[in-house]
Protein backbone atom coordinates (compact mmCIF):
# COMPACT_ATOMS: atom_id res chain seq x y z
CA UNK A 1 0.00 0.00 0.00
CA UNK A 2 1.51 3.28 -1.11
CA UNK A 3 0.25 6.24 0.88
CA UNK A 4 0.59 9.84 -0.15
CA UNK A 5 0.76 12.94 2.02
CA UNK A 6 -0.59 16.42 1.31
CA UNK A 7 0.30 19.38 3.53
CA UNK A 8 -2.64 21.13 5.15
CA UNK A 9 -3.21 23.58 7.98
CA UNK A 10 -5.34 22.15 10.76
CA UNK A 11 -7.82 24.33 12.68
CA UNK A 12 -7.15 22.87 16.12
CA UNK A 13 -7.45 26.31 17.69
CA UNK A 14 -3.66 26.56 17.78
CA UNK A 15 -3.04 27.08 14.04
CA UNK A 16 -1.04 23.88 13.59
CA UNK A 17 0.41 22.39 10.44
CA UNK A 18 -0.61 18.96 9.30
CA UNK A 19 -0.84 16.35 6.57
CA UNK A 20 -3.70 14.65 4.82
CA UNK A 21 -2.99 10.92 4.39
CA UNK A 22 -4.45 9.43 1.17
CA UNK A 23 -4.49 5.89 -0.17
CA UNK A 24 -3.63 4.80 -3.75
CA UNK A 25 -7.09 5.75 -4.92
CA UNK A 26 -6.95 9.20 -3.35
CA UNK A 27 -9.30 8.26 -0.51
CA UNK A 28 -8.74 10.31 2.63
CA UNK A 29 -7.59 8.00 5.42
CA UNK A 30 -6.44 10.34 8.16
CA UNK A 31 -5.26 13.79 9.19
CA UNK A 32 -1.93 14.10 11.01
CA UNK A 33 -1.02 17.20 13.05
CA UNK A 34 2.57 18.29 13.64
CA UNK A 35 2.77 19.00 17.38
CA UNK A 36 4.28 22.31 18.43
CA UNK A 37 6.31 23.19 21.53
CA UNK A 38 3.25 23.44 23.79
CA UNK A 39 3.20 19.64 24.24
CA UNK A 40 5.74 18.47 26.80
CA UNK A 41 7.79 15.63 25.42
CA UNK A 42 5.77 15.36 22.23
CA UNK A 43 6.92 18.48 20.37
CA UNK A 44 7.78 17.62 16.77
CA UNK A 45 5.76 14.41 16.81
CA UNK A 46 2.86 13.71 14.48
CA UNK A 47 -0.52 13.15 16.09
CA UNK A 48 -3.30 11.12 14.47
CA UNK A 49 -5.78 13.96 14.71
CA UNK A 50 -8.60 12.31 12.80
CA UNK A 51 -9.13 9.03 10.98
CA UNK A 52 -11.83 7.38 8.95
CA UNK A 53 -13.59 4.01 9.16
CA UNK A 54 -10.92 1.73 7.72
CA UNK A 55 -8.49 2.86 10.44
CA UNK A 56 -10.84 1.89 13.28
CA UNK A 57 -8.87 0.17 16.01
CA UNK A 58 -5.72 2.21 15.44
CA UNK A 59 -6.42 4.49 18.41
CA UNK A 60 -5.07 8.04 18.31
CA UNK A 61 -1.31 7.63 18.69
CA UNK A 62 1.50 10.09 18.11
CA UNK A 63 4.43 9.14 15.88
CA UNK A 64 8.02 10.43 16.09
CA UNK A 65 8.10 11.18 12.34
CA UNK A 66 6.04 10.89 9.15
CA UNK A 67 7.68 7.62 8.05
CA UNK A 68 6.63 5.97 11.31
CA UNK A 69 3.08 7.29 10.85
CA UNK A 70 2.84 6.02 7.27
CA UNK A 71 4.22 2.63 8.25
CA UNK A 72 1.77 2.19 11.14
CA UNK A 73 -1.18 3.17 8.94
CA UNK A 74 -0.05 0.87 6.08
CA UNK A 75 0.41 -2.05 8.50
CA UNK A 76 -3.04 -1.49 9.95
CA UNK A 77 -4.56 -1.55 6.46
CA UNK A 78 -2.59 -4.70 5.54
CA UNK A 79 -3.88 -6.49 8.65
CA UNK A 80 -7.43 -5.58 7.65
CA UNK A 81 -7.25 -7.50 4.40
CA UNK B 1 -0.26 -2.74 63.16
CA UNK B 2 -3.95 -2.38 63.76
CA UNK B 3 -5.00 0.70 65.69
CA UNK B 4 -7.97 2.99 66.06
CA UNK B 5 -7.79 6.13 64.01
CA UNK B 6 -7.74 9.27 66.19
CA UNK B 7 -6.71 12.18 64.04
CA UNK B 8 -7.82 15.77 64.25
CA UNK B 9 -8.83 15.38 60.67
CA UNK B 10 -11.01 12.33 59.98
CA UNK B 11 -12.11 12.41 56.35
CA UNK B 12 -14.50 9.44 56.74
CA UNK B 13 -16.55 11.32 59.32
CA UNK B 14 -16.50 14.52 57.25
CA UNK B 15 -17.55 12.57 54.18
CA UNK B 16 -20.41 10.75 55.91
CA UNK B 17 -21.56 13.95 57.59
CA UNK B 18 -21.73 15.61 54.18
CA UNK B 19 -24.38 13.10 53.12
CA UNK B 20 -25.88 12.01 56.47
CA UNK B 21 -26.45 13.28 60.06
CA UNK B 22 -24.34 11.26 62.54
CA UNK B 23 -25.04 11.12 66.29
CA UNK B 24 -22.18 11.59 68.77
CA UNK B 25 -22.21 7.86 69.50
CA UNK B 26 -22.00 6.97 65.83
CA UNK B 27 -19.16 9.44 65.35
CA UNK B 28 -17.26 7.85 68.25
CA UNK B 29 -17.81 4.36 66.83
CA UNK B 30 -16.32 5.53 63.53
CA UNK B 31 -13.37 7.14 65.31
CA UNK B 32 -12.65 3.84 67.09
CA UNK B 33 -12.92 1.74 63.95
CA UNK B 34 -9.72 -0.35 63.82
CA UNK B 35 -7.68 0.12 60.70
CA UNK B 36 -4.23 -0.71 59.44
CA UNK B 37 -2.76 2.50 58.10
CA UNK B 38 -0.29 2.24 55.24
CA UNK B 39 1.47 4.80 53.06
CA UNK B 40 1.41 3.79 49.40
CA UNK B 41 3.43 5.60 46.77
CA UNK B 42 1.94 7.01 43.57
CA UNK B 43 0.83 4.84 40.65
CA UNK B 44 0.44 1.59 42.61
CA UNK B 45 -2.50 -0.79 42.53
CA UNK B 46 -4.23 -1.12 45.90
CA UNK B 47 -6.61 -3.85 44.74
CA UNK B 48 -7.01 -5.47 41.33
CA UNK B 49 -9.90 -6.74 39.26
CA UNK B 50 -10.52 -10.39 40.17
CA UNK B 51 -9.31 -9.99 43.78
CA UNK B 52 -11.42 -11.37 46.62
CA UNK B 53 -10.55 -8.92 49.40
CA UNK B 54 -11.27 -9.50 53.08
CA UNK B 55 -10.90 -5.78 53.84
CA UNK B 56 -11.79 -2.42 52.32
CA UNK B 57 -9.60 0.66 52.03
CA UNK B 58 -10.44 4.09 53.40
CA UNK B 59 -8.51 6.85 51.69
CA UNK B 60 -7.06 9.13 54.40
CA UNK B 61 -4.94 11.37 52.21
CA UNK B 62 -4.03 11.59 48.52
CA UNK B 63 -5.97 10.67 45.40
CA UNK B 64 -6.80 7.26 43.95
CA UNK B 65 -8.79 6.14 40.92
CA UNK B 66 -11.07 3.26 40.05
CA UNK B 67 -10.25 1.81 36.64
CA UNK B 68 -10.77 -0.99 34.18
CA UNK B 69 -8.51 -2.14 31.31
CA UNK B 70 -9.52 -3.29 27.82
CA UNK B 71 -8.10 -6.44 26.21
CA UNK B 72 -5.78 -4.16 24.22
CA UNK B 73 -4.37 -2.64 27.42
CA UNK B 74 -6.18 0.70 27.32
CA UNK B 75 -7.16 2.04 30.70
CA UNK B 76 -10.48 3.71 31.46
CA UNK B 77 -10.61 5.54 34.79
CA UNK B 78 -14.25 5.44 35.91
CA UNK B 79 -13.93 7.68 38.95
CA UNK B 80 -11.46 9.65 41.02
CA UNK B 81 -11.37 9.07 44.79
CA UNK B 82 -10.52 11.66 47.40
CA UNK B 83 -9.94 11.48 51.18
CA UNK B 84 -12.93 10.01 52.99
CA UNK B 85 -13.84 7.69 50.11
CA UNK B 86 -13.86 3.90 50.48
CA UNK B 87 -13.37 3.05 46.80
CA UNK B 88 -13.84 -0.70 47.29
CA UNK B 89 -16.63 -0.61 49.87
CA UNK B 90 -18.72 -2.78 47.55
CA UNK B 91 -16.34 -5.70 48.23
CA UNK B 92 -18.05 -6.04 51.62
CA UNK B 93 -21.00 -7.58 49.76
CA UNK B 94 -19.68 -8.41 46.26
CA UNK B 95 -17.05 -11.10 46.67
CA UNK B 96 -15.06 -10.61 43.46
CA UNK B 97 -13.81 -7.16 42.49
CA UNK B 98 -14.85 -6.14 38.97
CA UNK B 99 -12.49 -3.16 38.87
CA UNK B 100 -9.07 -2.13 40.11
CA UNK B 101 -8.13 0.75 42.41
CA UNK B 102 -4.78 2.54 42.05
CA UNK B 103 -3.08 5.47 43.74
CA UNK B 104 -2.65 8.65 41.70
CA UNK B 105 -0.49 10.46 44.24
CA UNK B 106 1.19 9.12 47.37
CA UNK B 107 -1.65 8.06 49.65
CA UNK B 108 -2.32 7.18 53.26
CA UNK B 109 -4.79 4.33 53.22
CA UNK B 110 -6.58 2.76 56.19
CA UNK B 111 -7.43 -0.90 55.64
CA UNK B 112 -10.54 -1.97 57.57
CA UNK B 113 -11.38 -5.67 57.75
CA UNK B 114 -14.78 -6.72 56.49
CA UNK B 115 -15.35 -8.38 59.90
CA UNK B 116 -14.91 -5.00 61.62
CA UNK B 117 -17.11 -3.26 59.05
CA UNK B 118 -19.84 -5.91 59.50
CA UNK B 119 -19.61 -5.55 63.27
CA UNK B 120 -19.90 -1.76 63.00
CA UNK B 121 -22.91 -2.09 60.68
CA UNK B 122 -24.61 -4.63 62.98
CA UNK B 123 -24.21 -2.37 65.98
CA UNK B 124 -25.12 0.88 64.20
CA UNK B 125 -27.86 0.36 61.60
CA UNK B 126 -27.83 4.05 60.75
CA UNK B 127 -24.16 3.76 59.75
CA UNK B 128 -25.21 0.86 57.51
CA UNK B 129 -27.68 3.26 55.92
CA UNK B 130 -24.95 5.89 55.54
CA UNK B 131 -22.66 3.38 53.77
CA UNK B 132 -25.56 2.26 51.60
CA UNK B 133 -26.26 5.87 50.72
CA UNK B 134 -22.58 6.34 49.91
CA UNK B 135 -22.55 3.44 47.44
CA UNK B 136 -25.77 4.75 45.86
CA UNK B 137 -24.09 8.12 45.38
CA UNK B 138 -21.07 6.32 43.85
CA UNK B 139 -23.51 4.83 41.33
CA UNK B 140 -24.95 8.30 40.66
CA UNK B 141 -21.41 9.55 39.98
CA UNK B 142 -20.84 6.69 37.51
CA UNK B 143 -24.10 7.59 35.70
CA UNK B 144 -22.99 11.20 35.51
CA UNK B 145 -19.59 10.16 34.13
CA UNK B 146 -21.14 7.98 31.40
CA UNK B 147 -23.24 10.97 30.35
CA UNK B 148 -20.29 13.32 30.55
CA UNK B 149 -17.80 11.15 28.65
CA UNK B 150 -20.39 10.01 26.13
CA UNK B 151 -22.08 13.28 25.34
CA UNK B 152 -20.12 16.37 26.37
CA UNK B 153 -17.16 17.59 24.37
CA UNK B 154 -13.74 19.08 25.09
CA UNK B 155 -13.82 21.98 27.50
CA UNK B 156 -17.30 21.18 28.77
CA UNK B 157 -16.34 17.58 29.64
CA UNK B 158 -13.22 18.69 31.49
CA UNK B 159 -15.06 21.53 33.25
CA UNK B 160 -17.70 19.10 34.52
CA UNK B 161 -15.14 16.80 36.13
CA UNK B 162 -13.25 19.73 37.69
CA UNK B 163 -16.53 21.06 39.16
CA UNK B 164 -17.30 17.65 40.63
CA UNK B 165 -13.84 17.32 42.17
CA UNK B 166 -14.05 20.78 43.70
CA UNK B 167 -17.46 20.15 45.29
CA UNK B 168 -16.44 16.75 46.65
CA UNK B 169 -13.12 18.09 48.00
CA UNK B 170 -14.96 20.97 49.64
CA UNK B 171 -17.22 18.51 51.47
CA UNK B 172 -14.15 17.02 53.20
CA UNK B 173 -12.53 20.38 53.94
CA UNK B 174 -9.88 20.33 51.20
CA UNK B 175 -10.88 23.50 49.32
CA UNK B 176 -9.88 27.03 50.24
CA UNK B 177 -11.52 29.86 48.35
CA UNK B 178 -12.18 27.80 45.20
CA UNK B 179 -8.62 26.43 45.16
CA UNK B 180 -7.41 22.90 45.85
CA UNK B 181 -4.48 20.55 45.35
CA UNK B 182 -5.04 18.43 42.29
CA UNK B 183 -2.27 15.86 41.66
CA UNK B 184 -3.96 14.39 38.56
CA UNK B 185 -1.66 14.28 35.49
CA UNK B 186 -2.72 15.02 31.90
CA UNK B 187 -2.35 11.33 31.11
CA UNK B 188 -4.71 10.40 33.98
CA UNK B 189 -7.24 13.00 32.84
CA UNK B 190 -6.97 11.46 29.36
CA UNK B 191 -7.77 8.01 30.75
CA UNK B 192 -10.70 9.40 32.74
CA UNK B 193 -12.22 11.57 30.02
CA UNK B 194 -11.64 9.37 26.97
CA UNK B 195 -9.31 12.00 25.48
CA UNK B 196 -5.74 11.66 24.24
CA UNK B 197 -3.07 13.49 26.23
CA UNK B 198 -2.73 15.87 23.26
CA UNK B 199 -6.42 16.71 23.54
CA UNK B 200 -6.17 17.18 27.33
CA UNK B 201 -3.25 19.54 26.79
CA UNK B 202 -5.24 21.63 24.29
CA UNK B 203 -8.35 21.70 26.46
CA UNK B 204 -6.41 22.87 29.53
CA UNK B 205 -4.58 25.52 27.47
CA UNK B 206 -7.89 26.79 26.15
CA UNK B 207 -9.42 26.86 29.64
CA UNK B 208 -6.44 28.82 30.96
CA UNK B 209 -6.62 31.27 28.06
CA UNK B 210 -10.34 31.82 28.71
CA UNK B 211 -9.74 32.38 32.42
CA UNK B 212 -11.74 29.31 33.49
CA UNK B 213 -8.90 27.78 35.48
CA UNK B 214 -5.50 28.67 36.88
CA UNK B 215 -3.01 25.81 37.28
CA UNK B 216 0.26 26.27 39.15
CA UNK B 217 1.98 22.94 39.60
CA UNK B 218 -0.59 20.81 41.39
CA UNK B 219 -2.63 23.77 42.63
CA UNK B 220 -5.93 24.41 40.84
CA UNK B 221 -7.76 27.71 41.28
CA UNK B 222 -11.20 28.45 39.85
CA UNK B 223 -11.40 32.22 39.32
CA UNK B 224 -15.08 32.22 38.32
CA UNK B 225 -17.00 29.29 39.80
CA UNK B 226 -20.35 30.22 38.27
CA UNK B 227 -18.85 30.37 34.78
CA UNK B 228 -17.06 27.01 35.16
CA UNK B 229 -20.33 25.42 36.33
CA UNK B 230 -22.11 26.89 33.33
CA UNK B 231 -19.47 25.67 30.85
CA UNK B 232 -19.49 22.19 32.42
CA UNK B 233 -23.31 22.09 32.63
CA UNK B 234 -22.68 21.13 36.23
CA UNK B 235 -25.62 20.55 38.58
CA UNK B 236 -24.44 19.03 41.90
CA UNK B 237 -27.79 17.31 42.61
CA UNK B 238 -26.32 13.89 41.74
CA UNK B 239 -23.81 14.22 44.62
CA UNK B 240 -26.75 14.36 47.07
CA UNK B 241 -24.92 16.49 49.62
CA UNK B 242 -26.91 17.27 52.76
CA UNK B 243 -25.40 20.69 53.12
CA UNK B 244 -26.29 22.99 50.22
CA UNK B 245 -23.37 25.24 51.19
CA UNK B 246 -21.02 22.52 50.00
CA UNK B 247 -22.20 22.90 46.43
CA UNK B 248 -21.91 26.68 46.36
Amino acid sequence: MSLTLQPIRVATGFDEEGMLVLDEEQRLLAVLTHLSNQYDGLAGHWYLEAKFGVLEGLGQPTYPDLDAAKEAIAQHLARRR
Amino acid sequence: MSAPFHPDYNPLILKLESIFDLTDEERQALEKLPMQVQVIKADQDIVREGDRPSRSCLLLSGFTCVYKITAGGKRQIVSFNIPGDIPDLQSLHLKVLDNSVATISQCRVGFITHDDLRDLCNRYPRITSAFWRETLIDAAIFREWVTNVGRREGVSRMAHVLCELLVRLKAVGLVEDHACDLPITQSEFADALGFTTVHVNRVLQQMRAEGLIELKGERLTIPDWERLKQVGEFDPTYLHLENDQAAA
